[in-house]
């Protein structure tokens, strides 16, 4: 599993504010929860380990 | 590509703003407080920071065990409900846990931040346990052993399902829970998903005799008491590579009640025989001992409120670079030999 959910997030590539990874746009802490509370939107938020 | 737009799991990340954490530098560690080793963890919450469910875990013997696409499915679609009740003003907000950023932490600062090093999820875990043993606050049963595992109280999932009840053995099979269950609740707390389980059986006192698991049944709502057996906060620690623990370079099993009065042993002794000595143990002067040995006594203690053998009583009663005594019985003879516990040395 995590070796799948570990390909979906590695698309994403770098740290940078707004990454696309196939279809989802992931973006950084700060800038998610504007988002959120400017759509009304819950938040998915993925704690990743890069080391 | 996993998570196209017209993939189930696509549509229903589009319902939510996805973000994503690398580095803890700046995050408030204590609203996301969970158990650090896991190496990739989910929440689900809104943009008041509240925390709707969590999803991820392991147990010791694998990271995969416990997550999957379809049990993440399941995570996302009641994420989705729980906050169609929060927009409506229906939804119960969890009292904020106290707030701690890595900052606050003198020996993240002292030995990360100071070599801007990256702030990784184990080092929060790895940090906090160093920081209370110092300052003499390390409760091993808690801090230690953390994340108990419910197959030790006889839970075994049906994981695609989220908390459905696959197979119920032991504890939990005394109290009545069935195969089919839905288990909803956890001392009282609502669960929505392995993550929040955990998170939960976490928090229970580890001195505690009784847990209280919430379950759905054929649409009704059952509270079982489950009798906690002893040591049902033990894991295995050998995947927290970064922990306080003394390494002793050997794994036991305990005696047999018939293997003790045998050998004449106390039967509440935590007499144990050695089933494993790592390959280095003798290059790294840590003992002597040989698989087969039975090791009777710690330092002359032979009993234990909580240990049972006696690698638990020195992970348990030892700090890591301490040393001790052992009385071991081999070959039929009752003979001394010291040991040397070691740190394990971190990665960063």
């Amino acid at each position: 599993m995590w070796t799948q959910l570990g390909v979906l997030a590695a698309l994403a590539g770098s740290m940078a504010c707004m990454a696309q990874d196939n279809d989802i746009t992931w973006l950084d802490y700060r800038e998610g929860l504007r988002v959120a509370k400017a759509t009304h939107k819950p938040i998915f938020l993925e704690f990743r380990c890069e080391a | 590509m996993l998570s196209p737009k017209d993939s189930l799991l696509g549509k229903q990340l589009s319902q939510y703003v996805c973000v994503r954490v690398v580095r803890l530098d700046d995050v408030n560690v204590g609203l996301f407080e969970r158990d650090w080793n896991n190496a990739i963890y989910f929440f689900m919450l809104n943009a008041d920071e509240q925390i709707y469910m969590r999803y991820g875990g392991r147990e010791s013997a694998s990271p995969d065990t416990y997550n999957n696409m379809e049990s993440l499915e399941v995570a996302l679609k009641q994420g989705l409900v729980l906050h169609d009740q929060y927009l409506k003003g229906e939804w119960k907000a969890p009292e904020p846990p106290k707030p701690l950023y890595p900052r606050e932490m003198p020996l993240l600062v002292e030995r990360t931040f100071a070599r801007h090093a990256c702030v990784e999820c184990h080092l929060i875990g790895d940090f906090q346990n160093l920081q209370r043993e110092q300052d003499g606050v390390l409760d091993k049963l808690t801090h230690l052993y953390r994340s108990p595992d419910i197959k030790t109280i006889g839970i075994w999932l049906d994981v695609p399902k989220g908390l459905v009840v696959k197979e119920a053995k032991g504890a939990v099979a005394a109290a009545g829970m069935k195969p089919g269950d839905r288990i909803a609740s956890w001392d009282g707390t609502p669960v929505w998903t392995f993550g929040d389980v955990q998170y939960r059986f976490d928090k229970v006192d580890r001195r505690a005799k009784e847990l209280h698991i919430g379950v759905e049944r054929d649409g009704h709502a059952t509270e079982l008491s489950v009798a906690l057996p002893p040591r049902w906060w033990w894991t295995d620690l050998t995947f927290r590579q970064s922990s306080v623990d003394p390494r002793t370079d050997f794994s036991d099993r305990p005696l047999t009640d018939e293997e003790k009065a045998k050998l004449g042993l106390k039967a509440d002794g935590f007499a144990s025989q050695v089933k494993y000595v790592a390959e280095f143990a003798k290059i790294r002067g840590a003992h002597e001992l040989k698989v087969g040995d039975i090791i009777v006594a710690v330092d002359g203690v032979e009993r234990d409120e909580f240990a049972n053998t006696a690698d638990l009583f020195i992970k348990l009663r030892k700090k890591a670079g301490d040393s001790a005594m052992l009385d071991v019985i081999r070959d039929g003879k009752r003979v001394q030999m010291k040991l040397n516990t070691h740190v394990l040395s971190f990665r960063k």
